[in-house]
């Protein structure tokens, strides 16, 4: 598939896969089907960005950038642009002006944590620019409004570039909003007739929209913070840690100097072992074990599909263990079923 | 290896010695065990921990819903016995202590 698009640079699609080339870290044949593509395509600005991107990567400040500065006049409302300009002028030194570049970042988008992070880096008494409460307060409006907006810019820009609607669809990368520059700005104080029709049109994209509630789970585990303080406070236990019975790591409250996957890793390879073997005999799985090593003894139970190991010294209680465990337990299975 | 002491005891099953391979060498049941497959589960599970924990002796007590089984490396093998779920399992232990 990658020589089909390779071929037809001439699509907008080329900054697609150059995108995926660079997330591969094959970064020269993303600048080269970049440069390839822009040859047939010298307007389309994402493009340009990404390959800005791409010789940043690859520690080509210079040419990084030269690259997006040659259209940053179109494109300077492009948060990647401000963001991997700022990274080119912080790698070479120039911090009043990564500084300028990161803030510019954050104008446009305050949630942008790359340039948070480089900022208070930057600036010792840095403090973060407040997010606008619109966007928090009323995201629905504020989803519509942007849905209008890309509307309108997409419709732009397939007018500009000439391509298909399938291909310019496909050219969309996670910097769509960087592609739209191209279009006319919009006045910053719209007449009263452009704000009432920009409201009917928001108001009837509402309407359209179906309600739909995003429900987002969330995993308590610090539901299982004291219970687990109060087992690690026993002088034996050298720690607790909670895996999945095929052997990955959910959470560790770690004393112990282990290398902690591995340790799942091998007791849930024994949990396995216990519960195939014991099916041969038809008859029930393993609900708890402990494992005694020389040097400390592992005290396991299984709890639905998780299993909670508590290594403990070689002296301690294992009933005692056990009879602390058990609140852990109940909580675990409520938590993680 | 005195095997006959562990069935004395209230509630134990069956006990036994067995090979690393699985072959029993010894063996003791009360019920309907079948203790070549108990010695080849106890011989299975004592090569894993072995082999992942990376010790050079096994030694583990399981519960499952209805028993305990016990295995123990010793010099002449490995040492299982199962018994109720309900058995005194610190007893049992004692006694695989001492014997092994």
């Amino acid at each position: 598939m990658s020589d089909e698009l390779r071929v037809d640079s001439g699509a907008l699609i080329f900054a697609t896969l150059a995108d995926v080339y660079i997330s591969s870290g094959m970064i020269d044949e993303a600048i080269s089907i970049l440069k390839d593509g822009l040859a047939r395509n010298p307007n389309y600005h994402l493009a340009r960005i990404i390959l800005g991107r791409a010789h940043y990567l690859k520690g080509e400040l210079d040419d990084a950038k030269k690259t997006i500065e040659s259209v940053y006049e179109q494109v300077k409302d492009s948060e990647s642009a401000n963001l991997y300009l700022g990274h080119c002028y912080r790698d070479s030194g120039q911090k009043e002006k990564a500084r300028g570049y990161y803030e510019a970042t954050l104008k446009i988008n305050p949630e942008n944590m790359e340039a948070l992070k480089e900022l208070e880096k930057l600036i010792p008494d840095f403090t973060p620019p407040p997010v606008p409460t619109a966007k928090k307060a009323e995201p629905a409006v504020a989803e519509v409004e942007e849905r209008v907006e890309r509307k309108t810019e997409d419709e732009e820009e397939k007018e500009a570039v000439g391509v298909g609607e399938e291909e310019g669809e496909v050219a969309v990368t996670e910097e769509e909003s960087v592609a739209v520059i191209e279009g006319p700005e919009e006045p910053a104080v719209l007449s009263k007739e452009q704000e009432e029709t920009k409201i009917e049109t928001v108001g009837s994209l509402i309407e359209e929209l179906p309600e739909k509630k995003v429900e987002i789970e969330t995993v308590p585990l610090e539901a299982l913070d004291k219970p687990v303080k109060r087992l690690l406070a026993l002088d034996t236990v050298k720690g607790v840690f909670i895996s999945t019975k095929d052997g990955l790591l959910i959470k560790n409250y770690g004393k112990a100097e282990h290398d902690i996957e591995a340790v799942c890793a091998s007791v849930a390879a024994i949990c396995m072992d216990v519960d195939e073997s014991f099916r041969l005999l038809k008859r029930s799985g393993l609900t708890r074990c402990i494992i005694e090593k020389p040097d400390e003894t592992l005290c396991v139970m299984a709890v639905g599909d998780s299993l909670l190991t508590v290594v403990t010294e070689v002296e301690a209680k294992p009933g005692l263990v056990f009879v602390y465990a058990r609140r852990i337990i109940e909580d675990i299975e409520e938590i993680l079923g | 290896m005195k095997i006959g002491e562990f069935t004395k005891l209230q509630k134990v099953l069956g006990a036994g010695l067995v090979s690393e391979d699985g072959f029993i060498i010894e063996g003791q049941a009360k019920f309907e065990y079948d203790m070549d497959k108990l010695g080849a589960i106890a011989a299975r599970v004592a090569n894993r921990i072995k082999n992942s924990l990376s010790v050079e002796k096994a030694s583990a007590i399981i519960y499952t819903q209805d028993n305990v089984l016990f295995l123990r490396d010793s010099s002449e093998g490995i040492v299982f016995v199962i018994c109720q779920k309900d058995a005194n399992v610190g007893l049992v232990k004692i006694r695989l202590d001492k014997l092994a």
